[in-house]
């Protein structure tokens, strides 16, 4: 209680680095009114390893398995957005049933992705219990991109013209019974989640992103498009082998939390139809194109490539000055981007909301530091 | 098409290079080229024509910095490039009263470049320790893959 005729003072509050609900080492320094926040500053950079710099010290195929290190939670999409802009400065052809290799394995990391951000979430808004359920399914995707990749987390599966590995008869069962399993389970989310009253007050109206914000901040993934606007690069930028799918593009209309939840978890269902489409039209054939120079050596010029992560636009921009290593790579990541506009919605707020809001941006913290 | 509108509207601004661009090689379908100074201006006729930044970055050569925009659209799938060469002793001109967006674009161009924004309303470093004092991603930084 402050004494009569003394000012009210502004104070200063940090949240994070440490703080579970940053996912990671991000500090967000608050400056207070009482329970409000006036100014909002996020301080980035302490998980900065340099890749873009690595990335002008190595050759073309040292720097691939940074890339599963960028965005860890969805590694594959930059697995595919790196190889796709090498094979682009080289001319490279990757063959059709790589292509569906790529887009089976890379939905699968996507549900995967939304799957953990869902579960993180709601453990940020204080739900325990769908952190399990949603942990349970994210588990049969880790095991079967385990057998095919390799590696539970930091994948590097993508080689410039193809796939090394082909998936088995074992694989594609295994990906039909998990269909199957999670299609079951959004029943399960709903009745828990999505109709949950609580879950409902702490994320309805709040942090909401209109369209103009989205163009001014260049905004990308489910942040544009729980504001309503259509723009997922498969559709609009079809690459890979994702014309030949029928996908629909959830969209929200208020641009609110509970918007951005909605088109996430609808995503998901995209990604199963997408999946199911790919196994049953798998075409035969080389998983690897045939002639692939041993020594990448592009000729002098600039790529841009971009592909549609958990999160937003992945851009690959790479400069060629005609020799073996990279003369610039450039990252363009989906979280930078969609971060920047926390100090601009999250004023007027309070700090419970801050979480929420923060959490709803599904940041990864380490592709933003790069 | 909105390449084409966006030809119309830097028309008028006289530019160095308005040209369609080859999107299977490169990925753009519109290749720019301006001077620094100009970038306000070709910001606010791409805000106008309803292009969001997509990317923004510098690559240091030898005799110049290289300031590259990325632009896109949410409605239309048209990518656009703008190149702007820099001196390597001036300074280049902020977008950020046209596009927030650049505001952390910028800052990271000055951490790791260490190119400065004219106009650019808090021109901190934002990856590295704001006491650091080396910009990381000139071409004499360095470091190899040994020691890097």
């Amino acid at each position: 209680m402050l004494e009569p005729g003394l000012e009210e003072k502004t104070y200063i509050l940090n949240l994070g680095p440490q703080h579970p609900s940053t996912h990671g080492v991000l500090r967000v320094q608050l400056e207070m009114e009482g329970e409000f926040i006036t100014k909002a500053d996020p301080d980035i950079g302490y998980g900065h390893r340099g890749h873009e710099h690595m990335a002008e010290n190595r050759n073309y195929l040292q720097f691939l398995p940074n890339m599963g290190r960028v965005d860890y939670l969805h590694a594959l999409a930059y697995n595919q957005g790196y190889c796709m802009a090498v094979e682009k400065l080289i001319g490279l052809t990757v063959p059709e049933r790589a292509e569906y290799i790529r887009v089976i394995t890379a939905e699968l990391n996507r549900i995967a992705s939304h799957l953990l951000w869902v579960g993180a979430y709601l453990l940020d808004l204080g739900a325990f219990t769908p952190f399990l359920y949603c942990f349970d399914d994210r588990e049969n995707i880790l095991d079967l991109l385990d057998r095919i990749t390799g590696s539970r987390l930091t994948y590097c599966y993508y080689r410039f013209g193809g796939v090394p590995r082909d998936i088995d008869e074992e694989f594609i069962a295994g990906c039909r019974a998990f269909i199957t399993r999670l299609r079951g389970r959004f029943k399960d989310y709903d009745n828990l989640v999505t109709k949950n009253i609580i879950f409902i007050k702490r994320t309805r109206d709040i942090g909401i992103i209109t369209k103009e914000q989205c163009v001014r901040y260049g905004l990308t993934g489910p942040m544009v498009r729980g504001s309503g606007i259509p723009y997922d690069i498969r559709k609009s930028e079809p690459y890979s082998a994702y014309p030949q799918f029928d996908f629909e593009i959830p969209i929200g209309e208020r641009g609110d939390i509970m918007d951005r939840y909605l088109v996430r978890l609808r995503e998901m269902e995209q990604s199963l139809r997408i999946i199911e489409q790919a196994l049953n039209k798998l075409p035969d054939g080389p998983i690897m194109a045939e002639k692939v120079p041993k020594r990448i050596k592009p000729a002098a010029g600039e790529v841009y490539q971009a592909v549609e992560t958990a999160r937003g636009e992945f851009g690959c921009y790479i400069v060629s000055e005609g020799d073996i290593k990279p003369y610039r790579v450039k990252l363009r990541v989906p979280s930078f981007g969609n971060l920047s506009i926390l100090p601009e919605i999250a004023v007027d707020t309070l700090v419970a909301d801050l979480v929420a809001i923060l959490g709803s941006i599904d940041v990864v913290v380490p592709e933003i530091d790069r | 098409m909105l390449s084409e509108r966006i030809k119309k509207a830097l028309a008028p601004l006289s530019l160095e290079k308005v040209e369609p661009g080859d999107y299977n090689k490169t990925g753009y379908h519109l290749e720019v080229a301006a001077a620094p100074d100009q970038m306000p201006a070709v910001a606010k006729a791409m805000l106008a024509e309803g292009c969001f930044l997509e990317s923004l970055t510098a690559v240091d050569y030898p005799e110049h910095f290289t300031l590259v925009y990325h632009f896109a659209s949410y409605q239309e799938l048209c990518r656009t490039v703008v190149h702007a060469k820099l001196d390597k002793r001036l300074m280049a001109t902020s977008i950020t009263s046209v596009y927030p967006a650049a505001n952390w674009y910028e800052r990271e161009v000055y951490d790791l470049f260490g190119i400065r924004f004219a106009g650019h309303p808090d021109l901190r470093r934002i990856l590295l320790p704001f006491e650091a004092d080396f910009h990381p991603l000139r071409k004499d930084f360095g470091a190899t893959a040994t020691n890097a």
